[in-house]
């Protein structure tokens, strides 16, 4: 298999970043804050999504529909429950206040949804592509035969279509053109009559839509436990941060870059480091921000 | 204006109501303090009324799936004892505690264990747990008689080195399970001899992971047989693709999976989905039924060898084993039975609960040339005629070596619709073969 295949896995695992990342950078950008906790928006997204799949009838992009409206209501409730009332403090509260509610939350899930993971019922195609021509230089294929899977299509499918909801959001619709406003300077949006409570809250429920769909997508692909979102949520905060903190087309683009990397890195590192695929694209993170520090994005860091 | 001050004041007052409780809440779900009061057990001539072995347990984490059968097993274990009288006419409690299979986790539980619960001994631990806290565990200097640990770290280290009446040489850590290098030497002497002399390897990153995976090699690559490609992998990845098409590169008959069940369901998914093929041979810890649940039936014929689970007194275990609930016998099961049955026959023999007194009659109570015993029971009753007694264990017979490890025989399952099914039994002297005696 060639380099084809390896950036396909990569565009898949990308993609599930991607999705969550979005969510996590409309926070950092809107309300200011490093929502530690965001992983386990993702991990109640799938629990919902699985109670959903296993009690109701009807089909699974039902169980999908609700895990996102359960993920907006849960975001909101811990939003108005845990961050409005020190929204004041500043970020640093509140990051820690996320750390601690994080924690909290992972040890609930685990302490009522039980310690074995859960798995979805879904039937996977697999579609195959064998006679692509090897196009080679030195050792590395640059095609090739390479597969893709229903499951894959659908992962990329759903990103396409949340990169494509987002954007009209952003650009079509007045909140979302208040939702950049205040990203740009929240007193200066107050000034001009924009009801800033009202579009953090739009921002929390997006959020939490956004972790409900990557959650189930997460758990789909592996499965449903206490531990689903918080082992990636370090994958998401450096998709967010290489793309450029706030700004959701470049925690897209590094949510991509991270997923490629991840891939290539585990095709082509030296047998003894392939355990480190992860290292590696943390290594690119730190290059980046060495050389770029707003982010490949160019979004401006906003002070902590 | 004085309203919204009160509001404000209100909701304060209520987030800090609020926090104290779920601090208090969280202090009780991670267990600070102790347990019940209990007596230390030592030898103030009244002697205790409780002891307490502490178990330190994967009630979460990546191996909380194997937990369950363990547990129950040392439970059971522990109410046949109170039954046959307890222990030095002492109740016997067992305080278990969750490590999650993390050293620093380990290390605060078993600390606690031993300090605020008075743990007579320690009756738990993971490889993962042991490797990096053996310099603790010596300085803590308080017998751990633990069913978990294959890592062929233990091979050399641990046990009372052959003097049991002089403690000064030993090492504080025994374990009742058979170690990697027997189980997973069983494992290559299986493949070898079903003719797959060429193997890719995909394994986790973690201690317990590659333990196993150098165990395997140690045995198939010194009786001829090759390793194509490994490919090492980190645990809870959404996606294991990218490993798996850089291993299905190399041309090899069969693959050894090393991972965690949850990371190795993945992986194997992804395995089925992508239709790599060739034969899979999975780590010891993947024979549950969920693997095949979930991966689906392209994952029928692939083996597994695991520790033997017919020691000699295997059918005691059985019988007071079931009467205490269902969960699902694992590899770790009968090795929790026996680790807590040689503990309470070395206090028993011993007379008294202090470190010293365990650690030296571990030894003794299992390779002795005395009374062959199959339980608690039978060898307090040896015990109080004044006989010497060998205990006979479930797992296996729990001779413990010198460096005090087990051997025994490795039983190879395959999966099927309905299961992993025991195929054959690769016996212990065959594997002995291939380990050097002083080497384990």
């Amino acid at each position: 298999m060639g380099l084809l295949q390896e950036l396909i896995f990569g565009l898949v695992s990308g993609s599930y970043i991607a999705i969550a990342a979005i969510g996590f950078t409309l926070i950092y950008g809107i309300v200011n804050m490093i929502n530690f906790a965001y992983g386990e928006y993702l991990t109640m997204g799938a629990f919902i999504g699985y109670l959903a799949a296993n009690v109701l009838p009807g089909p699974f992009p039902v169980a999908v529909v609700i895990a996102m409206i359960g993920g907006g209501i849960v975001s909101i409730v811990l939003a108005r429950g845990f961050f409005s009332p020190i929204n004041h403090t500043g970020p640093v509260p509140m990051l820690l206040t996320s750390i601690g509610l994080g924690i909290a939350l992972r040890n609930a899930i685990r302490l009522f949804g039980g310690r074995s993971a859960r798995y979805f019922e879904t039937e996977t195609l697999t579609f195959r592509f064998d006679a692509v021509p090897d196009i080679s230089v030195g050792p590395v294929d640059f095609l090739g035969g390479f597969f893709i899977t229903s499951e894959h299509l659908i992962v990329i499918g759903s990103a396409m279509g949340v990169f494509t909801v987002v954007h009209l959001l952003l650009t079509r619709t007045d909140v979302g053109i208040a939702m950049r406003a205040m990203g740009d300077d929240e007193t200066l949006a107050r000034v001009r009559g924009i009801d800033t409570q009202l579009i953090r809250d739009s921002v929390w429920v997006l959020a939490g839509v956004l972790a409900g769909l990557a959650g189930v997508l997460m758990a789909v692909q592996t499965n449903v436990s206490a531990d689903t979102g918080y082992s990636h949520i370090l994958q998401i905060l450096s998709a967010a941060i290489l793309g450029g903190a706030g700004s959701p087309y470049g925690a897209i683009l590094g949510a991509y870059v991270i997923g490629l990397v991840l891939a290539v890195s585990t095709a082509f590192l030296p047998s003894s480091m392939t355990g480190l695929s992860s290292a590696m694209a943390f290594m690119i993170l730190i290059a980046v921000l060495l050389v770029k520090p707003s982010g490949i994005a160019g979004t401006e860091v906003r002070e902590a | 204006m004085s309203s919204d001050i009160i509001e404000r004041v209100d909701r304060r007052a209520f987030l800090t109501i609020a926090g104290s409780g779920g601090i208090a809440g969280l202090s009780g779900c991670v267990g600070f303090g102790g347990g019940e009061e209990s007596s230390d057990g030592g030898s103030d001539g009244d002697g205790p009324d409780t002891i307490v072995f502490g178990q330190p347990g994967a009630l979460s984490g990546s191996f909380d799936f194997l937990q369950p059968g363990v547990s129950q097993a040392a439970d059971a274990a522990v109410r046949h004892i109170n039954e046959a009288g307890g222990l030095l006419g002492a109740e016997l409690e067992l305080v278990r505690r969750d490590t999650a299979v993390d050293p620093q986790e380990a290390r605060t539980v078993t600390t606690q264990l031993v300090e605020n619960d008075d743990a007579a001994a320690i009756v738990g631990l993971f490889s993962s747990e042991i490797n990096p806290l053996w310099d603790f565990l010596q300085d803590l200097q308080i017998p751990v008689v633990t069913p978990w640990p294959g890592s062929t770290f233990l091979d050399t280290r641990g046990g009372d080195k052959g003097t049991p009446d002089d403690v000064s040489d030993d090492e504080w850590v025994w374990r009742t399970v058979v170690g990697d290098t027997v189980h997973t030497g069983g494992s290559a002497i299986y493949a070898l001899e079903e003719g797959y002399e060429t193997l890719g390897i995909i394994n986790g990153n973690t201690e317990g992971e590659r333990s196993y995976v150098d165990g395997f090699l140690s045995v198939y690559e010194e009786n001829g047989g090759t390793v194509a490609e490994q490919v090492e992998v980190e645990l809870g990845s959404s996606s294991y693709q990218s490993a798996l098409s850089r291993l299905f590169n190399a041309d090899f008959d069969a693959f050894l999976v090393s991972m965690p069940q949850e990371s190795a369901i993945t992986a194997l998914s992804d395995w089925s989905d992508g239709g790599y093929g060739r034969q899979p041979i999975l780590s010891d810890t993947l024979a549950q039924q969920a693997v095949i649940d979930q991966v689906g039936s392209d994952l029928h014929g692939a083996w597994v060898a695991s520790p033997g689970r017919s020691g000699p007194s295997y059918d005691t275990f059985e019988g007071v084993y079931s009467e205490e609930g269902d969960a699902e016998i694992n590899g770790w099961t009968p090795p929790s039975w026996d680790a807590v049955q040689v503990t309470a026959l070395a206090i028993e023999r011993a007379g008294e609960t202090s470190p010293e007194a365990i650690q030296s009659n571990l030894g003794p109570v299992s390779r002795g040339e005395g009374t062959t015993v199959s339980s608690f029971a039978e060898g307090k009753e040896a015990l109080a005629n004044g006989e010497e007694i060998t205990y006979e264990g479930a797992a296996t017979p729990v001779d413990f070596t010198e460096h005090g490890n087990a051997f025994g025989s490795v039983t190879i399952s395959t999966a099927e619709e309905g299961g992993f099914t025991e195929t054959t039994e690769v016996p212990a002297e065959d594997v002995r073969e291939y380990v050097s005696e002083g080497e384990y």
